[in-house]
């Protein structure tokens, strides 16, 4: 801070030391976050030093097991999630993004309907995911009768992260400058081609990464699957979308509710792999927006 | 101030026998209930430049906007009284804004080329307006008029963005071009560039009144005086209820709003007691 | 109404009349409103599922009850439907998480925002974003195999059990500091420069404009960070069931096993209640209440950042 710089001709200003208390404080703050983020270091600690003996082949190669902890795998889990977050991304993905176009670039802010929609959304943002669970049994598995299969849990899990992609992608079409719409605008563009050409483009690094951090909050949900039947040991993948399937997270759900110390391994193991997974997922999204932060 | 230069009469152009594009009667400006412009009526002459100069607030940019519609873009926008571009109502029902945005170009105060190739920022308006033709004629002509090509010839797939401010002006200005309009608006287009490339984009602007309408909203009365042969001037008044509404107060051509202004307020304005 | 005026438009002269039909346009609003309007059915499709079952429980059980009584065991023989016990182990299991969440999240976020510099910042905030993506099942192992064992070695005199509702709150914590830290980050950089020059011009010190004046600035933004985590912690499912267990007892000791609503409705929808039954009904009656205590706290949320919101753009 300049302003609290020590003017060198003024003697009497001179700084008489920060005070301790302000030192203190200082240390205090940094320390919650440390805190904070110890929890993740010990987290990654514990679980690799504990799940370090199965990973291995096996642990790829094999199915879930009750019998056989130590040579069990989460190949059925791991292709479940692919399942389920392919399809996720096929439907949420564009749905959210043409949402948030309507609500940034079309949508009259004085229409009741329009703030309805808006605030509708985020709540939906924060309405606990086992809820969702609740309305993937009540009406897609049930009522639409899609039973416990894929497509139930990837309809439910769309619907879980769509609020989630609307508002980071309206994050992004409202970050491309007014004067680009204008510049279009006054070319003789009409809306949607000043929205197709100009806006989209140049709001597509955001829109990716709001959308990986979306999918990677999908891959990590286990609450609304409890609900949709996904929680005993499949022994097998999923052939198709009217399939019956697991998750991972799940699959780890089912090890850990295991009493005998090999499934705690096996958990660990299987943690590792998903936390591998969604690192990866993470460190991409914020590359992309690091490379693409703000060129105007 | 009374030894500018003014456009004077050597230009060979018949100011008197007006050929209108627009003609303005009783406009008035509302965003929602507050009626920002009121009352205006002007006329602006064929290839003619016509200079709109004032204090800030006085409404002189939103009468510009709302010659190729821009203001439609603004919720609760809506002018009342008419504007007649040639004989065709410019607010009719009949009327799409997107096509007079065609017939009509517009140049913004802040330099705002799009985020690609200087070639693609050209071709864009052609593209999206469905022209027919070479593309690549289109651009290299567009550029030529703009006084650019010279410049950028040999970088046209780099990005609009690594180009000066003054470039990057003029560059708005031959994407305007593109698409053939018939009148060039300008919002301050110099305001953001530095004088050497103000004095280019107004030796533009002389150059291009051969072929286009120009209408120039601008802060600096020494430009208005330098390239315009009409200037309206406009003014913000309070009226009894307290409200802020601009007004036009003279309208003229430029050799006689600057010698020899009617109103008292054009005069004070021009000669800096006011404003 | 044709334009004719021949002799003066460079171009063609032509109306101004739109030249082709442009139905796309139409089109494509329908279909940009139709899918905004698809989180419109969700938060239908979620009442709908709710509110049948629970009207139907509601006609078996009564509210008195419900609410009346404090045995909990609608998967036991005989049922008991006294909401009580599961109530309170989720207020107190989220009590406990923000205990833990806000002091440490709203410290980071004073940190983050008023001392640390952009490089340090660029570092830690992707690092907050990790701990935010951690899979809540994750953390629930965690708080059982580490955690809990933990506790049980440093403070032998707790009598932990093996499942408990203080490793459970603990990991709940931490897992909404990235929300109470990252939010209430967002309402201090929201607070305008200005104030800080005031008051460092006045001679405050770099902790008492932290805490004097952007702190008290950004308090509607805090407090609406601090509800959503609150409505988080509420409604989490996974940490709750692995570490905090399933048990529904009447108690407020968090040594003990104590299930929460959420904890609940994950027990018996995975598989324990049959379609139609009672204890099936009893899921979305739960759900009922858990939707409508986390949707009451997301309003009164929102409200509070519209608010702060306009203060200051």
């Amino acid at each position: 801070m300049s302003v609290l710089s020590t003017p060198r001709s003024a003697v009497r200003l001179a700084s008489k030391g920060t005070p301790l208390r302000e030192h203190v404080f200082r240390i205090a703050l940094l320390s919650s976050l440390v805190i904070a983020l110890g929890f993740l270091l010990m987290l990654l600690i514990y679980v690799l030093e504990e799940g370090w003996p199965r990973i291995d082949a096996t642990l790829w190669e094999n199915m879930p097991s009750i019998r056989r902890p130590e040579t069990a795998g989460i190949q059925s889990g791991i292709i479940g999630t692919l399942w389920i977050i392919g399809l996720t991304a096929l439907m949420a993905l564009p749905t959210g993004v043409l949402a948030a176009i309507y609500l940034e670039e079309y949508a009259d802010r004085t229409k009741w309907y329009n703030r309805v929609i808006e605030l509708n959304i985020s709540n939906l943002a924060a309405v606990p995911s086992i809820v969702y669970g609740i309305l993937g049994l009540g009406i897609i598995a049930r009522w639409l009768d899609f039973g416990f299969t894929v497509m139930t849990g990837a309809i439910t899990i769309s619907l879980l992260v769509l609020p989630i992609v609307i508002i980071s992608a309206r994050e992004a079409i409202r970050a491309v400058p007014p004067s680009i719409r204008e510049g279009s605008l006054a070319l003789g563009a009409t809306q949607w081609q000043t929205i197709y050409r100009q806006v989209l483009p140049s709001a597509v690094p955001g829109i990716a990464t709001g959308s990986i951090l979306a999918l990677s909050r999908a891959i990590g949900e286990a609450a609304p699957f409890l609900m949709l039947g996904a929680a005993t040991l499949v022994r097998f993948n999923p052939e198709g979308v009217w399939s019956s399937f697991t998750v991972l997270p799940l699959q780890i759900y089912s090890f850990i509710s295991q009493s005998r110390e090999e499934f705690h391994i096996l958990a660990s193991a299987a943690i590792v792999v998903l936390l591998a997974i969604l690192l990866l997922m993470n460190s991409v999204a914020i590359w992309l927006r690091n490379r693409y932060q703000k060129r105007w | 101030m009374q030894n500018v230069s003014v456009r004077g009469p050597e230009v060979p152009r018949n100011i008197e026998a007006l050929d209108p594009v627009f003609t303005v009667s009783d406009l008035s400006v509302f965003y929602g209930a507050y009626e920002a412009v009121r009352g205006v009526d002007l006329t602006i002459g064929n290839r003619e430049i016509t200079a709109m100069i004032g204090p800030s607030g006085c409404g002189k940019s939103t009468v510009l906007r709302c010659f190729n519609r821009m203001n439609d873009l603004i919720p609760g926008a809506r002018p009342a009284g008419k504007i007649f571009f040639h004989d065709e109502d410019l607010y009719g029902d009949h009327v799409d804004p997107i096509e007079v945005r065609r017939r009509i170009g517009m140049v913004f105060q802040k330099p705002n080329p799009f985020p690609k190739s200087i070639y693609d920022n050209i071709a864009y308006g052609p593209k999206v307006n469905g022209m027919k033709g070479k593309m690549d004629s289109i651009v290299e002509e567009a550029l030529i008029k703009a006084a650019l090509w010279d410049e950028v010839k040999d970088k046209l797939k780099q990005n609009a963005l690594s180009l000066s401010g003054g470039q990057q002006q003029r560059l708005c200005i031959a994407r305007a071009i593109a698409v053939k309009p018939e009148v060039i608006l300008m919002d301050e287009p110099c305001s953001a560039l530095d004088p050497i490339a103000t004095t280019k984009i107004e030796d533009l602007m002389q150059e291009l009144a051969r072929d286009y309408t120009i209408v120039i909203v601008t802060h600096n009365m020494q430009q208005a005086a330098r390239v315009s042969d009409r200037t309206a001037f406009f003014t913000a008044e309070v009226d009894d209820a307290g409200e802020r509404h601009g007004r036009l107060v003279e309208f003229d051509e430029t050799s006689r709003i600057f010698t020899n202004p009617s109103d008292k307020r054009t005069e004070d304005y021009i000669t800096g007691r006011f404003g | 109404m044709a334009a004719q005026d021949q002799a003066t438009a460079p171009g063609t002269s032509r109306s101004l009349a739109r030249s082709r039909p442009r139905y796309g346009e139409s089109v494509i609003k329908v279909v940009l409103m139709a899918a905004a309007m698809i989180s419109v059915a969700t938060t239908i499709g979620i009442v709908a599922a709710l509110l049948e079952p629970t009207i139907e429980f509601f006609s078996e059980i009564s509210f008195g009850e419900f609410f009346g009584s404090t045995t909990w065991g609608p998967l036991f023989n005989p049922a008991h439907f006294g909401v009580w016990p599961i109530i309170v182990a989720t207020l107190e299991i989220t009590l406990i998480a923000v205990v833990v969440a806000v002091p440490l999240g709203l410290a980071a976020a004073i940190y983050l925002s008023e001392y640390a510099t952009p490089r340090v910042r660029k570092i830690f905030k992707p690092v907050l974003e990790v701990l935010a993506g951690v899979p809540t099942v994750v953390f629930g192992f965690f708080a059982l195999a580490f955690v809990t064992p933990l506790l049980r070695d440093w403070f032998p005199f707790l009598d932990l059990e093996a499942k408990n509702a203080l490793a459970a709150g603990l990991l709940v914590g931490v897992m909404i500091v990235p929300i109470v830290a990252s939010l209430s980050e967002d309402s201090m950089a929201a607070v305008p420069n200005g104030l800080r020059e005031g008051s460092y011009a006045l001679g405050a010190s770099k902790m008492l404009t932290s805490v004097r004046v952007v702190v008290p600035a950004a308090f509607s933004g805090i407090v609406a960070a601090v509800i959503l985590a609150i409505s988080r912690a509420i409604g989490e499912t996974m940490i709750v069931a692995i570490a905090g267990g399933f048990k529904a007892v009447f108690t407020f000791n968090p040594t003990n096993e104590m299930s929460t609503m959420a904890a609940f409705i994950a027990q018996a929808g995975s598989g324990d209640a049959s379609v139609g039954s009672i204890a099936y009904k009893t899921i979305f009656a739960v759900g009922s209440l858990l939707f409508i205590m986390t949707f009451v706290m997301n309003w009164f949320s929102a409200r509070l950042v519209q608010k702060y919101r306009e203060v200051y753009d």
